[in-house]
């Protein structure tokens, strides 16, 4: 259950679905894991499924909207956007994540050193 | 914060949504969205070369178990634990619709636990727990100066001089304020009438913290010696007597002839003492017609006091300032001499003696709902090995353990709320029975209700059960050998080990848990046979008693007193039917008793700190022939022992054994250090049999008697030992004082039987109820071995069968299952045995000549249990024995 897992690797997901919508704009959900494969180059194996659990959780905190539409090769599908307080969150976590991988990275930095 | 809210709001929406059928909708627009993404993968494997067969298969390993996903997507959208628990619910109610016969019989043995529980809870919490009735009721304390040789109950009183010290010198009280209670007579505004009266000094009212429905409550002024006489009277005298005049301020009102200033009407809900009736006044010490002319004396001991404590004053430094002052006292007042002071909160010294009696009580009703808990558990055991398969199935399916347990504790917490809710029913009428059972010396009766605390109580109570007697079966359940039980069937011979041990278990331990309330419960009666059975030391029998209390501005001298005294036997008895009369104060049993110390005229002085007491009566000479209190020796008291005559006394034969035990002590003198007289030598003319003064279940103690021509009161109870009845021996009686005085009236006219009824009141309920709790516990333990030897027989059959197939007779059989009854019952008498011991030490305060190891009680009850016992197992027994081998053995 994907409830289970843990907090970070979540809240990670979930940080990466918003960047990608609030770089991209309107996206389906093939699009947004697309995105996502191609910018972590294929770093980050997951099953593309996992990031409609991301969407829901988006969509329920009210950070993002969806409504069915049309794809460029003429699928139907649903689209995702990032709303207003989405980006105001984007923009909180993203500063917290750097504060939080800096303090990583000094760390690893002093232990390196010593 | 926003969000987290709006997120629950949408899962919450979810999960009520859901259910209602938009769930489906949002599930097919999942579908479609992964159906279209499914589609997009493939169509971009495809154009990376890939055949549709394989576009397609990697495109659904690269979106993961599609299943899965719609599984978790469901979840997230509403709320996975409450729908299961919801869905849980529905099909316990199922269940419990499908067996109506087991449903019944636990939810009415739980509504019985329950519903017990409540209503005794409620006595508890209104009578014990339940905060004071006055503002900010955690600061009120009660003070008592007590005798050193009275360190157990730290039972005394206070002087007003030592009030007054306590007062000044102490600084941990915001107020400290003296009372006592007595009555005056009302005249003037219709029939006479007595009131019941609280004597307090300055601070009263701030110490209560209460505020007045009219007028004011006592200034400082009031309670000084020579102040105005005022008075303040309660809500309701004000409505009754007065009529709810608004005018009243101001008004005069007389008191014992006394006139007095109406200053205040104090609201209804304000009581002190919490047990008088809701009519009384209350009147400054000062100017009281009886206590106010003992306030120049630092050697009584009278008054109670209580005080309202500083915020952020804790117990231990109140009571090392209390042990100063004590010290202090002492040194500057000899009168103090070996008196301590001790603090504790005003609450558990109100309810103090029934505190224990309480308590035992809800300790019984908790056996009892222990024991319908095991019963239950059994019930629930012998349903788990015949659902066994069931449960084998849904582990096949996939249910997890975890989700096993969660399915079975939701059963029995529904049935747990069943049986809630019908206990809760049960409670409300039991309350109603309680109230009107409950004696009246128990402090507020009237606050027991069952109210949202002790509903809540219930609720709780009836959650934590229905995990106690679910659980264990739970567990078991959840962690049968699967294999097995796919492959047993019906699960009948399917038991497994464990479960047999833990049924078997748990039947024992409902005859232990039996055990120890009927030995309680025998004890408390044998207690209370003898209490009734015990001698009095009088013959109460057509003896009826009656009070009259003189008002002391006009009658106020002692030669008034006795004047009135030997009129008043006069006129009473030269009614026709009336000769047996006489005069007593204070009536035994009735009005309590006053212990004063004494000493023997002539013996060396006692040791320091050592007391010497009695209770002391003054009667008038026939008081002995009329209640036959038998005259051991020498004289009773004749028309000669008048004021002008020398000071005679009487002595009871425990004050003779025990102060003259190698001597005869008639011609031996006594002196008493109260008046009148004190100091005076009196000699003893005679010793009379022993009577139980204070109540039927206390033992007596010394006595002393004084003739009342020579110790005179103002008033005097009355006692007619006459053939007439009450109402006829009520109106001679009320004639011959009118005769007297018109403005006189009768109070208090009782049956001497009733009256000591009336003094063992408490023991009685208590009996009664532990007797009823006991004897739900026999019934529930006798179905409880009942329940166990029908299943073990019912699972037997076929072992039976063959039995009696290869020649066992019917007999035998018989034993067998017998043997197996006996083994319980022994194992559950084995374990209870100690366990009742420890019970009954717990009330051995309760109880009355009797020992908490009492063997013949033990032995009793340990047989009588043993039988019933035997005689549940007989059933199942008689049909085990019936089995028919053939039919049997066809069975399979």
């Amino acid at each position: 259950m994907a409830a289970e897992r843990s907090e970070i690797l979540q809240g990670t997901l979930d940080l990466m679905v918003l960047k990608t919508l609030a770089a991209m704009g309107s996206l389906h959900g093939y699009g947004i894991a697309r995105r996502i494969e191609q910018l972590s180059q294929s770093a980050l194996e997951i099953n593309q499924g996992t990031i409609y659990a991301s969407l829901v959780r988006l969509g329920q905190r009210g950070w993002i909207a969806s409504e069915w539409g049309t794809s460029d090769n003429n699928r139907k599908a649903k689209f995702y956007s990032i709303t207003k307080a989405g980006r105001k969150q984007l923009h909180t976590e993203t500063a917290e994540w750097e504060r939080i991988s800096g303090i990583v990275g000094r760390v690893l930095r002093v232990s390196e050193r010593g | 914060m926003w969000a987290a809210l709006k997120a629950a709001y949408a899962r919450m929406r979810g999960a009520i949504v859901g259910r209602a059928g938009s769930g489906e909708a949002a599930d097919t627009d999942f579908d479609q969205e992964l159906a279209s993404h499914l589609t997009m993968l493939t169509d971009e494997n495809e154009r990376r070369g890939m055949s549709p067969e394989e576009a397609r298969r990697a495109a659904r390993l690269q979106l993961g178990g599609e299943a899965q996903l719609r599984e978790t997507n469901r979840d997230l959208r509403g709320l996975p634990f409450f729908e299961t628990f919801a869905q849980d619910v529905r099909y316990a109610l199922r269940m419990l619709r499908k067996n109506p016969g087991f449903t019944a019989v636990a939810v009415l043995t739980l509504a019985l636990g329950i519903g017990a529980n409540t209503a005794i809870f409620s006595v508890v919490y209104a009578v014990l727990l339940k905060p004071l009735p006055y503002p900010r009721p955690s600061e009120l304390y009660n003070v008592s100066q007590y005798p050193a040789s009275e360190s157990g109950t730290k039972i005394g009183g206070w002087s007003y001089l030592n009030l007054e010290d306590l007062r000044r010198d102490s600084n941990i009280f915001t107020a400290v304020a003296g009372s006592n209670s007595h009555q005056l007579t009302l005249t003037g505004r219709g029939e006479p009438a007595m009131m019941n009266t609280s004597v307090v000094t300055g601070e009263f009212f701030q110490v209560f913290g209460e505020q007045p429905l009219l007028g004011r409550v006592f200034t400082p002024d009031d309670a000084k010696v020579g102040g105005a006489p005022v008075v303040v009277l309660s809500e309701n005298l004000w409505r009754g007597i007065f009529h709810a005049d608004p005018s009243i301020i101001g008004q005069s009102i007389q008191l014992d002839k006394k006139e007095f200033t109406v200053v205040g009407v104090m609201p209804s809900r304000f009581r002190f003492p919490l047990l008088t009736e809701s009519e009384q006044l209350w009147v400054p010490l000062p100017q009281d017609p009886l206590f106010g002319g003992w306030i120049d004396r630092r050697g009584g001991h009278w008054l109670g006091v209580n005080a309202r404590m500083k915020p952020g004053v804790s117990m231990a430094q109140a009571q090392a300032e209390m042990d100063a002052l004590a010290a202090r006292m002492a040194k500057d007042f000899p009168e103090n001499r070996d008196w301590l002071i001790s603090v504790a909160p005003l609450q558990n010294v109100m309810t103090g003696d029934v505190r224990i009696a309480l308590f035992a009580l809800l300790g019984a009703v908790g056996l009892v709902l222990l024991i319908a808990c095991a019963n239950i558990a059994n019930l629930l055991l012998t349903r788990a090995t015949s659902r066994a398969r069931e449960m084998a199935v849904r582990v096949a399916l996939g249910a997890g353990r975890a989700r096993i347990v969660r399915q079975l504790l939701s059963e029995t917490a529904v049935l747990g709320l069943l049986g809630g809710v019908a206990g809760v029913a049960l409670a409300y009428w039991g309350v109603v029975a309680l109230s009107a059972m409950l004696p009246e010396s128990v402090p507020r009766v009237n606050a027991i209700r069952v109210d949202h605390f002790v509903l809540g109580f219930a609720l709780v109570l009836s959650l934590v059960a229905s995990i106690g007697f679910g659980l264990a079966p739970a567990l078991f359940a959840a962690s049968g050998d699967l294999q097995n039980n796919l492959r047993e069937g019906t699960g009948r011979s399917g038991e497994s080990g464990g479960r047999r041990k833990m049924r078997s278990v748990l039947a024992a331990a409902e005859i232990a848990l039996a055990m120890v309330l009927l030995v309680t419960a025998g004890l408390l009666l044998r207690s209370f046979s003898k209490m009734m059975a015990s001698d009095p030391g009088f013959q109460p029998q057509n003896v009826v008693k009656a009070d009259v209390s003189l008002p002391r501005f006009e009658y106020a001298t002692p030669e008034k007193w006795n004047e009135f005294g030997s009129q008043l036997i006069t006129q009473v008895q030269s009614e026709p039917g009336m000769q047996n009369s006489a005069l007593a104060v204070p009536m035994p049993v009735t009005d309590g008793f006053v212990n004063l110390g004494f000493e023997i005229v002539g013996a060396p002085p006692l040791a320091p700190g050592a007391l010497q007491t009695g209770d002391y009566v003054a009667v008038s000479p026939d008081y002995f022939r009329v209640m036959e209190i038998p005259l051991l020796a020498g004289r009773t008291f004749n028309a000669h022992d008048a004021m002008d005559s020398a000071r005679v006394t009487l002595i009871s034969k425990t004050l003779a054994q025990r102060y003259f035990p190698n001597e005869d002590p008639i011609g031996k003198q006594l002196s008493f250090s109260f008046p009148p007289d004190p100091g005076t030598p009196r000699e003893i003319v005679g010793i009379v049999g022993d009577v139980r003064d204070v109540a039927l279940d206390k033992n007596p103690g010394p006595m002393m008697y004084v003739p009342f021509a020579q110790a005179p009161l103002p008033g005097a109870g009355v006692v007619v030992r006459s053939s007439m009845s009450t109402s006829n021996v009520t109106a001679a009686l009320q004639r011959s004082v009118a005769k007297i005085d018109k403005d006189l009236p009768v109070n208090d006219v009782k049956k001497m039987p009733d009256e000591l009824e009336e003094s063992v009141a408490q023991p009685r309920f208590r009996t009664m109820l532990i007797g009823l709790f006991a004897a739900m516990a026999l019934v529930l333990a006798a179905t409880g071995i009942f329940g166990v030897i029908s299943y073990s027989v019912s699972c037997r059959t076929h072992d039976i069968g063959i039995r009696m197939a290869l020649g066992a007779s019917r007999q035998s059989v018989l034993r067998m299952i017998l043997r197996e009854t006996l083994l319980l019952a022994v194992a559950g008498l084995v374990v209870g045995i100690p366990c009742a011991l420890a019970a009954s030490h717990l009330i051995a305060h309760l109880l009355f000549n009797v020992s908490a190891n009492d063997p013949l009680t033990i032995a009793a009850v340990g047989i009588a249990l043993a039988t019933v016992a035997l005689l549940a197992g007989y059933i199942p027994a008689r049909r085990a024995m019936a089995v028919d081998p053939m039919l049997a053995l066809r069975h399979e």
